[in-house]
């Protein structure tokens, strides 16, 4: 049943999808054999002559079944990249949606471009898309040698380099003029100042709910706190939803960004809420007790250098109301959804999924830490 | 006398290391990958075994504790509704299911959380606060210790 809690509209449908998708039988990964048969059904449709041929797995990531695969036409050889959504994935999107944004911030900043896109699994088993391949890596060959944290380390050397597109990508995406652009499915908060922080708020308290999440005291302090202190949004600006390192790739002998991925979170809201999930402990490194956001930058000199570019000013009260919702947040994802992915056995990395949950107790005390705090004013 | 679970574990590490994972073709990524997740979560779940049936009774322990911390907390008919439904998870946590007792205590706390919210008393609001970050502190410590051979944690 449709959930009768206010958020935006197509995440209500994306909670029916998964509330749905549960009755399905269990579902394994596919292989690249079936792989290559779906696409060559479904390239004999869209583009007759055309021959698809290298089918390999990509390996890591925690969300979508991706593929290369090269597509021969006239002679003409071109890679490219389908992702597909598992049944029920860790982080719950819309792959169509994704597909619009990705049209709207072409040559806004580097971004992957879409070749064809199946939303409601008309043809690929799973909503897919077709992508065409970007050159670059999301971490560098000697990311081995991490200091410390969860976060990739870059070195010296590549944060130079990085750290500066990294974040006026960030501002460019902020500054984006989502009002003049065909945004399909991507609905304003703009009904009082509080709706945008309520819209987050409500559809993660729902799927912590729908995927039956173990609470716990402090989650159930941070939910209240959430509840009694949204903050006010005079800004609405597009927000990516995912930023940080791990998230982009970049060519690793020049340090260039070639494009910004992950982009299926991405939302109409406060920009507040991107910086406090930059900004999270666990997407950092931290050296010689020194934190550093995505190994880029250290906090205080992250939300300067953010105020410079932007021209915004950071709130200090909002950013801590979303340092706490983006702990909270985290916490779900690992806590709630993977393993309702796993025990349901609708995912294709039911392993990788009960893996990543033993990072809990990182969360819960990060938000031990974050409530903790006076709060700014 | 039945087999020992450490050296049934071990058996399955090592078919998958020696056996399975060299017979993988370098182009079966995901094979691969999640055989060396298996191997990882085999190994570190051999290690804790012994000491999961004390870690589970101590995380209802620390469970029960809070809840009695709690117990001062007052307020309105629905705090009061909370506190009462809180003491009966209290009473009822024998020990026979640990996780389950657990479970029904941390659900009648999150109750409590709520309905102190709701209509509890200033003071209380404070309390409760203080007790759950208090309680919770150690508690996230001990967990972070115990899930910390999974790599992810620099504790």
């Amino acid at each position: 049943m449709t959930t009768t809690v206010e958020m935006e509209s197509i995440y209500k449908k994306i909670l029916d999808r998964r509330t749905a998708n549960r009755d399905l039988p269990p579902y394994r990964a596919a292989l690249s054999s079936e792989i290559t048969d779906l696409l060559a059904g479904f390239f004999k449709k869209e583009k007759p002559g055309a021959t698809v041929s290298g089918v390999r797995r990509v390996g890591g990531g925690a969300s979508k079944e991706q593929f290369f695969f090269t597509l021969s036409e006239a002679g003409q050889d071109e890679q490219y990249l389908l992702r597909m959504d598992p049944r029920i994935a860790i982080t719950e999107t819309d792959r169509e949606r994704e597909h619009i944004l990705l049209q709207a911030m072409d040559g806004v900043v580097p971004v992957p471009k879409t070749a064809w896109v199946d939303p409601n699994a008309e043809f690929f088993p799973q909503s897919a898309a077709i992508m065409h391949v970007v050159d670059g890596v999301t971490k560098p060959s000697d990311a081995g040698v991490k200091v410390t944290g969860l976060g990739t380390w870059l070195g010296e050397d590549l944060r130079a380099k990085l750290r500066d597109q990294f974040l006026d990508y960030l501002v460019a995406i902020h500054a984006f003029d989502w009002r003049s652009a065909n945004l399909p499915t991507f609905e304003a908060p703009d009904a009082d100042p509080k709706q945008a922080a309520r819209w987050s708020f409500n559809y993660w308290r729902e799927i912590w709910r729908l995927d039956e999440g173990e609470t716990r005291p402090i989650m159930a302090l941070a939910e209240q706190w959430l509840a009694n202190n949204m903050p006010d949004c005079d800004d609405l600006c597009l927000t990516h939803g995912d930023y940080r390192t791990g998230n982009y790739l970049f060519e690793e002998d020049t340090g260039r960004i070639t494009a910004l991925l992950d982009w299926e979170l991405a939302r109409i809201g406060d920009f507040h809420e991107d910086l406090g999930w930059v900004l999270m402990q666990i997407f950092g490194t931290i050296e010689n007790g020194t934190f550093r956001a995505s190994d880029l930058f250290e906090r205080e000199e992250f939300i300067r250098e953010y105020e410079k570019r932007s021209g915004r000013t950071v709130n200090r009260k909002t950013l801590h109301y979303y340092d706490i919702l983006s702990s909270w947040k985290a916490y779900i994802i690992v806590g709630a959804n993977g393993p309702a992915a796993a025990r349901s056995q609708h995912n294709h990395q039911d392993v990788l999924l009960t893996f990543l949950s033993t990072t809990i107790p990182m969360f819960a005390d990060d938000l031990v830490r974050l409530l903790g705090q006076e709060e700014p004013q | 006398m039945t087999p020992n679970t450490h050296e049934r574990i071990n058996s399955v590490v090592r078919a998958l290391s020696e056996v399975v994972l060299p017979h993988l073709p370098p182009e079966a990524s995901l094979a691969q990958e999640q055989v060396h997740l298996c191997i990882g979560h085999l190994k570190i779940l051999g290690a804790q075994l012994d000491a999961i049936p004390g870690y589970e009774r101590e995380e209802l322990d620390d469970a029960i504790a809070i809840a009695k911390a709690l117990s001062g907390i007052s307020g309105g008919s629905e705090t009061q509704a909370a506190q009462t439904a809180l003491a009966a998870s209290v009473d009822a946590a024998d020990g026979s299911d640990v996780r389950a007792q657990r479970q029904a205590i941390n659900i009648a706390v999150e109750t409590l959380v709520h309905a102190t919210s709701a209509d509890g008393d200033e003071q209380s609001k404070t309390a409760l606060t203080a007790i759950i970050l208090e309680y919770e502190h150690a508690r996230a410590q001990k967990d972070r210790a115990w899930f910390a051979p999974f790599g992810f944690d620099t504790l």
